[in-house]
This record gives C-alpha cells, sequence and structure tokens, in this order.
C-alpha cells in the first residue's frame, strides 16, 4: 500500500521527476487544517498506488521548496506533472475534492 | 455505504459532533458529513484556554479528535463530503453528496460558519500572496516580517499574539476605539512589546504585484488616508454562516443567519440547527458543545414521536 512520503529541500527533484501524477502537501507542525488534512491524503496515496505519488515537505524545515513554488498559505497541494505544475488546492479540503482534481488534471 | 439514516447531522464542527454523541447514545443510526475538516473553525486556533473541564490550554486538533472519537464510539459514522443538495420527500428529508444520495428522518444542520473578507480591492488577487485567514497556518512564512491583522475580536487579538512569535512587528488594524475580546487578551496584546494597534482605521485596498508589499489604510475620524507597507494581513473580521442549503426550507434574517428560539427547531418538520448559523451566536466552542446538545434531544423528541 502506497503511503505519503516525507520529502524535504535535498530530496524534492528526485520525487517530482517522471509522468506519475505528484501530490506535494505543504504544511507546518503548527497548522491545524494541516494536520486534519492527513488521513485523507493517506486514503488518496492508498487509493491509487501505481499512478499518483503523495508527498508532504514542511515549509519549516524546506524554505527552498516553499519558496520556488511562492508557497505563502497552508495547506497548499501542489499538483505536479512531468515536473510542471498542473493546478493548485489552497486551504484544507477532504478526499473526495482532491479525488475530483485529481480526475481534472490526469 | 449505508443509505438510510435516523439522523444526518451537516457540519462536523463542535456543534454537529456534540449532537452526534447524543444521537449516538439515543441509538440512533447517525451519520455526520464535513465538507473540510473535522473541527470547523476551531481548527484555525492555535490553542483554547477557555473551554471548561481542561487547567491547562488544550490544542485544538486533540479536543476534536477526542469528540470524533466519542461519537464513535456510540455507533456514529463520520463521512468527509460536501452536501449538494437537501431536498424534502415526504416526512423526511434526502442529502446529496458528492456522487451518492443519503435519506434521514431528521436534518441536524451544524455547518457553521466561512471567514468574512472585506470585499476591498486586491484582498482576493493577493489571497496565499500575504493576504491570510488562518495565522496559525501561514505564520512560518512572516518571520521577522511585517504583518497586519483586521480585526477587534477575540480572533484578531489571539493571532495577533501569535504572529508575535514570528514576526518583528505586528499591527491590529481596527475600525472602533476599543477591542470587544476577551479582557485577558486586550492584556496580553497591551503588553507586547512587538503588538501595536492602529485604532479607528479601516483597510481600503491591498497593494502588490506577485505579493502584498502595502495596505491603504483610512483613519475613519481624521479622514486621512495612508499606504503602509507590510509583508502580509491576516483577516480577523469575523464570519459569515454557512446556509446556502437552508434557503427554501428556513427563513434567514439579512445576513443569511437562522433566528431561533432555544428549541433550536425550525419551521420546517424534522430540522434542527445548531451552533454558528444562528443569529447572535457568540462564537464560542463551549456554546457551539452546548446548542449541539439542546439540538440533538430536540430530535430525539421528534423522532420517538414518529417511532
Amino acid at each position: 500500500m502506497a503511503e505519503v512520503i516525507s520529502v524535504n529541500d535535498g530530496n524534492f527533484e528526485s520525487f517530482i521527476q517522471g509522468s506519475r501524477m505528484v501530490i506535494v502537501d505543504f504544511w507546518a507542525p503548527t497548522c491545524m487544517p494541516c494536520q486534519l488534512m492527513e488521513p485523507g491524503l493517506e486514503k488518496i496515496a492508498a487509493n491509487h498506488p501505481e499512478n499518483v505519488r503523495v508527498l508532504k515537505v514542511n515549509v519549516n524545515e524546506s524554505p527552498k521548496t516553499s519558496s520556488r513554488y511562492f508557497v505563502r498559505t497552508l495547506p497548499t497541494l501542489l499538483f505536479i506533472k512531468d515536473g510542471q505544475v498542473r493546478t493548485q488546492i489552497i486551504g484544507a479540503v477532504n478526499p473526495g475534492q482532491i479525488e475530483k482534481t485529481l480526475s481534472e488534471v490526469s | 455505504m449505508e443509505k438510510n439514516w435516523d439522523v444526518i447531522i451537516i457540519g462536523g464542527g463542535p456543534a454537529g459532533l456534540a449532537a452526534a454523541i447524543y444521537c449516538g447514545r439515543a441509538l440512533r443510526k447517525t451519520l455526520v458529513l464535513e465538507k473540510k475538516v473535522f473541527g470547523g473553525q476551531i481548527v484555525f486556533a492555535d490553542i483554547i484556554e477557555n473551554y471548561p473541564g481542561f487547567a491547562e490550554p488544550i490544542v485544538p486538533a486533540d479536543l476534536m479528535e477526542q469528540m470524533v472519537k466519542q461519537s464513535e464510539r456510540y455507533g456514529v459514522v463520520l463521512e468527509n463530503d460536501e452536501v449538494q443538495g437537501l431536498r424534502r420527500e415526504g416526512d423526511g428529508w434526502l442529502v446529496d453528496v458528492y456522487q451518492n444520495t443519503y435519506t434521514a428522518k431528521a436534518i441536524l444542520y451544524a455547518a457553521g460558519s466561512v471567514h468574512r473578507f472585506l470585499g476591498a480591492p486586491g484582498e482576493q488577487e493577493l489571497l496565499g500572496r500575504g493576504v491570510s485567514v488562518c495565522a496559525t497556518c501561514d505564520a512560518p512564512f512572516f518571520q521577522e516580517r511585517k504583518v497586519a491583522v483586521l480585526g477587534g475580536g477575540d480572533t484578531a487579538l489571539s493571532e495577533a499574539l501569535h504572529l508575535a512569535k514570528f514576526a518583528s512587528q505586528v499591527s491590529l488594524v481596527h475600525r472602533r476605539d476599543q477591542f470587544r475580546a476577551e479582557k485577558i487578551l486586550q492584556d496580553r496584546v497591551f503588553k507586547n512589546d512587538k503588538i501595536r494597534v492602529i485604532w479607528d482605521s479601516e483597510v481600503l485596498a491591498f497593494k502588490g504585484e506577485q505579493r502584498l508589499e502595502a495596505l491603504e489604510i483610512r483613519n475613519k475620524k481624521t479622514g486621512l488616508i495612508e499606504a503602509m507597507a507590510f509583508d502580509g494581513a491576516f483577516l480577523a473580521i469575523g464570519t459569515i454562516p454557512n446556509t446556502e442549503l437552508l434557503r427554501g426550507f428556513v427563513k434567514l434574517d439579512e445576513n443569511g443567519y437562522v433566528v431561533s428560539d432555544i428549541s433550536l427547531r425550525t419551521e420546517a418538520k424534522g430540522l434542527f440547527i445548531a451552533g454558528e448559523v444562528i443569529k447572535g451566536n457568540r462564537r464560542q466552542v463551549a456554546i457551539s458543545v452546548g446548542m449541539g446538545v439542546q439540538a440533538a434531544l430536540g430530535c430525539e423528541e421528534y423522532l420517538a414521536a414518529l417511532d
């Protein structure tokens, strides 16, 4: 079963290459909505073990990655394919909305 | 997934979850639908200090986790899904969600509220680029930067105090000459060297190209308009009720609130309400919890009469 993978400034790049859809969850320990979204993201990772990779980036520990994508609000979800951002969701959302966005951009 | 329920609770904040515990203990088949994350508006707070029964400050996520577990203990099902429509069918209700429809004998509507925006130029364009509605979420982006908090209630002052741990300076922009927030929060704000208050002032515009750079602020007493440089602006100017789904069933006031007496029943048979959708609510976890319980007891009385 696929899980949510914690990545950082050092290894982020290597995880977003390739044709697989990547969802990046930008979060921080002080962000309550981020914490409450975690079970939903785990569900998404488990539902799509083959074609979707779910990453999480702690913005406190990985400022370069957050700045690169101009992330200035949490939670922010980026949908990346072939290294390019296809769309983003700002603010807490449920797994159903993530699935809907996935089907729109896949 | 079960389609037919005794009670469907719309909204998984403190009101909805408190109601769920009582419906579950009344042995009613109960479903709670929450469109975002369980917890409602309190998930935006960093700590809760005034919920009775806890001598130490509590983390909202911990409190909500306990409420979720407590309701599940009594057989309540919690589902993360958005209600798209509410319809009547005979004496009961149909609830449309994303790719599904449920039936319920009664509805307990506790969908809470959403952040209010000023509607000033630049606000929506710069949302997420310096303009924010959640200090606990976004404070890390403003380390050693200048930020403004708009508002004068409990939320505004709590957010200012939280931001002062990160930012170099926090300006509270308030349209009146006094705060309506709890006195203990006012005391902390006045004693905090990093926080200054800009009284009697309103924000006319959010300025910036790629990100927020300044706020255009008007002093209501002098009429003077000034552009002040800020890296961040946090909106804490209140909320608006989430009552669109109730239109056609319940009379709403001019601001979209439901006007209700203590029974928390509505003019629509089998439709009960609780929490921040109600006019005059004071936006406190303890009040929402109490209202959830009151509505659930009324709901149980209604269901018992149908049995």
